[in-house]
């Protein structure tokens, strides 16, 4: 009765998985793309020689670029997007697999310093078409409105130049697009529309969660998240087969890669997989191109506007890359900024050991979560809030962290792990503070492409360690309530980066204006984590994609009133003509 | 399944004549039919639903084995007064009839505190994945109806009474009230799915109307109602498609039919839609008795 190619390639033995591999062998091209919903499809997808002065090319395709590009793209632009990453084709290539699924990581070698340096990799770092959110855990939350003031109303970190009630459309909008399903009604922030889909049943390991905050008297709800409660379109509803943050196989999962990208191919943007960009060409003061490296050389392709979205690690990289006569410190950085105020969240978790069998690897592993610490101001010895959610870790990553953080080995670790299906934790979501000597700088050392790798550098301040202590406590106070038993505290864990460009008012104090455009190079964008003045206490990914939606309407009505610098101009019937 | 229960007129066969009741009519004998159509399809429903449902939980709770044992001995007693087409009522089916109608109300019982004894309590989201709240009332439903038979078949033609008040009037609202709650617990479930298919919207929008000129006949109680009638047969007509609908429905399950074993348990609720056609039956059982006893 389904139609054929829409399962995944382990529902029909006769499907095989694909003979081309998509980290060798661009799979973009020869005017197609992979269609992801479906074994072995492809769409047509409209291609540009780098001759061509396209409106705009945009350097990643993750939350920030994907949507840009598909958004754009609906705008009439032409627009070609670039990724570092393959084009994963989910259906065939994602096995039910720990150690291969790694492959979805930015494993390319860095060096990490600083009093805390930070474990990149699956926690925060992807490299594929359509970016982290091919493995991220799918939670999507609204910042809370205050913190887009942070510094005039809560007296910490840096006043965006956003207004709440603008995000709050634009976070309607993505919402939208991905079909977030969520509770029916929101306990904390102002009123906002419902969730487009129904909250998912609760986990076992969500109900832990919730029994702990019922105890302690705060309010708890179901975890608004990314994939979905109902079928849309050839995507089924989730299966709760658990492996979110290794890359969904049954497309129940709404990455960018298969929610925005069709988008963007369908209304004609080009997206080039295994395209390396290593550098953002400048001529009397704008952006003429990029030199990318894709199919083992080096490429330049013309563009009357570049955006940068390489997260808060390649973002700064390619800007200090870039960097020439005109622009000796690299692009957009007259402020001294680009690189400074990286500033991630804080990752700490506790668990437990419960009496119930609790398998907290079923499913997503948020299905839970409470924003209390978010909303309420009182009783905090610091600056900031968090919010933490229930978790899932898979064997592999549970072995893992009680080898590295707990540092059981041997018969202790065996032990430990016999004790798998029993375990239940509790995981925080920090708003860390921004902090100048956070950065990322370029080493000396070069990477396969010859290009210097990034040096990141992070070190937690006072407050951030008052965070960390007052959420552990509180963590553990719920987890003993819900009736864990041996605790224990995951002390040392970030994700999700962000800063390193960030976004202001003032040309002097930061890297862009609140279009997402730099100060300094006026055809020059950046749009992706990176912009974040602040981090806020929640997951950024629905946040980078509000932005990314709001930069795209603000591009479209700079370009009607001639502010794109004569630069590129909307042209909706071009992009209509194609498609048809 | 009910159409062959119910056969040609047994008495015309060549089976011993049975004794008739001094005031039987061929009318009541054909609404007492009808009901038990209606009732046979709600047991079998009830049946169907709940065993797989039950089956999906495990069957953890040895209660969980009662509503499939009472569906099916409503099921047996209803086809079987569809099938006699005497005019006596029977004891035993009548005391079946009337066991059904108290498990689904013990049923709806535990089926509450299911909900409430979850996390959070009576929330929507409880009410989405906990044991469906509404659903043990149709086997209450299936036995009210198949009572509701026994009585109709040897009451008086003229002015067949339910509980002391006149049948069809009574049995109108009383279909009218079914189709209400079967309406909200579609209508919840749907919810949950987000209405993401617009055929989701027939059982909140066809039934409803049903019900409403059902129970509007209950009050009036005069004249031919062709446009009841019409609507009545649409809401059993959606019953019987949402079973295709929810065949599609389970074909966009991940790994669709081929994973049938899986799916069948997760998708949407093969036997569940029925229960309107069950229902639509009775309202029109509801309405002849009416027209009857208008004619009378």
């Amino acid at each position: 009765m389904r139609l054929p190619g829409t399962g995944n390639a382990a529902d029909n033995p006769q499907e095989r998985t694909p003979g081309d591999d998509p980290r060798q062998v661009p799979r973009a091209g020869n005017g197609r793309a992979p269609n992801v919903m479906r074994i072995g499809a492809w769409v047509p997808m409209r291609q540009y020689v780098d001759d061509d002065e396209v409106d705009f090319v945009i350097v990643g395709t993750g939350a920030g670029g994907g949507t840009l590009a598909a958004k754009l793209a609906e705008h009439g632009f032409t627009v070609a997007a670039l990724d570092a990453g393959p084009y994963w084709r989910p259906l065939e290539d994602f096995a039910s697999d720990e150690m291969h699924q790694s492959k979805l990581y930015w494993t390319d070698e860095r060096i990490v310093d600083g009093e805390n340096p930070l474990q990149l990799g699956s926690n925060n770092s992807g490299k594929s078409v359509g970016g982290s959110t091919v493995h991220f855990a799918m939670v999507s939350l609204r910042f809370r409105p205050d913190w887009f003031k942070a510094r005039s109303l809560l007296g910490y970190g840096a006043d965006w130049p956003l207004d709440w009630r603008e995000m709050w459309d634009y976070y309607g909008e993505v919402e939208q697009t991905l079909k977030i399903a969520g509770p029916v009604t929101y306990p904390w922030g102002p009123k906002r529309s419902r969730y487009p889909y129904r909250a998912h049943e609760l986990s076992a390991s969500a109900k832990v969660l919730a029994r702990g905050a019922e105890a302690l008297g705060i309010a708890w709800t179901p975890t608004p998240i990314a994939t979905l409660s109902a079928p849309r379109g050839d995507a089924p509803p989730c299966v709760y087969r658990g492996f979110c943050t290794l890359g969904c196989s049954t497309n129940a999962k709404q990455s960018v890669l298969n929610t925005w990208l069709p988008r963007a191919l369908k209304a004609g943007a080009e997206i080039r997989d295994l395209a390396m960009v290593g550098r953002i060409e400048t001529k009397h003061g704008r952006a003429t191109g990029v030199h990318y490296h894709r199919e083992g050389r080096w490429r330049f392709q013309r563009a009357r506007n570049v955006v940068v979205a390489g997260y808060a690690i390649e973002t700064p990289r390619l800007l200090l890359m870039s960097a020439s006569s005109e622009f000796p410190d690299g692009l957009a950085n007259s402020s001294g900024l680009v690189g400074r105020y990286l500033t991630v969240q804080g990752n700490q978790a506790v668990w437990g050991v419960f009496d119930e069998e609790i398998r907290s690897y079923k499913g997503p592993p948020s299905l839970a979560i409470t924003e209390h610490w978010n909303y309420e101001d009182r009783g905090k010895d610091f600056s900031g809030g968090y919010c933490y959610m229930s978790q899932g870790p898979l064997p592999t990553l549970w072995g893992k962290t009680q080898a590295t953080a707990r540092g059981l080995w041997g018969e202790a670790l065996v032990a430990e792990m016999q004790r798998y299906n029993h375990v239940a934790g509790l995981k925080v979501v920090s708003e860390y503070m921004p902090q100048a000597r956070n950065r990322v700088t370029l080493a000396e050392e070069t990477d396969q492409y010859r290009l210097p790798i990034a040096r990141v550098t992070y070190s937690w301040c006072d407050n951030d360690r008052a965070m960390n202590r007052h959420a552990l406590a509180f963590m553990r106070q719920a987890l003993e309530a819900a009736g864990g038993r041996e605790i224990w505290d995951q002390e040392n864990d970030t994700c999700h980066l962000n800063g390193t460009a960030r976004m202001g008012d003032d040309p002097r104090t930061s890297v862009v204006n609140a279009d997402c455009r730099s100060w300094d190079i006026p055809n020059l964008w950046i749009c992706d984590g990176s912009v974040f003045p602040t981090v806020g206490g929640v997951n950024p990914s629905l946040t980078i994609q509000a932005i990314a939606c709001r930069t795209a309407d603000r591009i479209k009505a700079l370009a009607a009133c001639g502010d794109l610098s004569g630069a590129a101009s909307a042209s909706p019937k071009r992009a209509l003509a194609w498609a048809s | 399944m009910t159409w062959f229960a119910a056969g040609r007129p047994q008495h015309s066969g060549s089976g011993p004549r049975r004794h008739f009741h001094p005031r039987s009519d061929v009318a009541n004998t054909n609404a007492a039919q009808r009901l038990n159509h209606g009732s046979t399809l709600l047991a079998a429903s009830v049946l169907l639903d709940s065993g797989l449902e039950h089956y999906r939980g495990q069957y953890f709770n040895r209660a969980m084995y009662t509503p499939v044992l009472v569906s099916s001995a409503v099921l047996a007693s209803s086809l079987h007064g569809a099938g006699d087409a005497g005019a006596r009522s029977s004891r035993v089916r009548h005391a079946v009839q009337a066991l059904a109608g108290l498990t689904g109300v013990v049923g709806l019982g535990f089926h509450a505190y299911n909900v409430g004894k979850r996390e959070g309590g009576y929330r929507w989201e409880n009410l989405f994945y906990a044991a469906p709240i509404g659903a043990p009332f149709a086997l209450t439903l299936a036995g009210v109806l198949g009572g509701a038979a026994e009585r109709v078949r040897d009451a008086d033609p003229r002015d067949a009474l339910l509980l002391g008040l006149p049948a069809g009037p009574l049995l109108a609202a009383g279909t009218a009230l079914g189709l209400a709650g079967t309406v909200g617990e579609a209508g919840l479930l749907h919810f949950r799915g987000a209405y993401h298919n617009p055929a989701m919207f027939l059982p909140v929008s066809v039934p409803p109307l049903a019900g409403a000129l059902l129970a509007w006949a209950a009050v009036r109680g005069s004249g031919r109602r062709p446009l009841t009638r019409g609507w009545l047969w649409a809401t059993a007509a959606l019953g019987l498609g949402g079973v295709g609908f929810h065949t599609y429905g389970i074909s966009r399950k991940m790994g669709g039919w081929r994973n049938w074993s899986q799916n069948l348990l997760s998708g949407p609720p093969l036997p569940a839609p029925p229960a309107f056609t069950g229902l639509a039956l009775a309202g029109l059982a509801a309405l002849d008795l009416l027209e009857r006893r208008e004619h009378a």
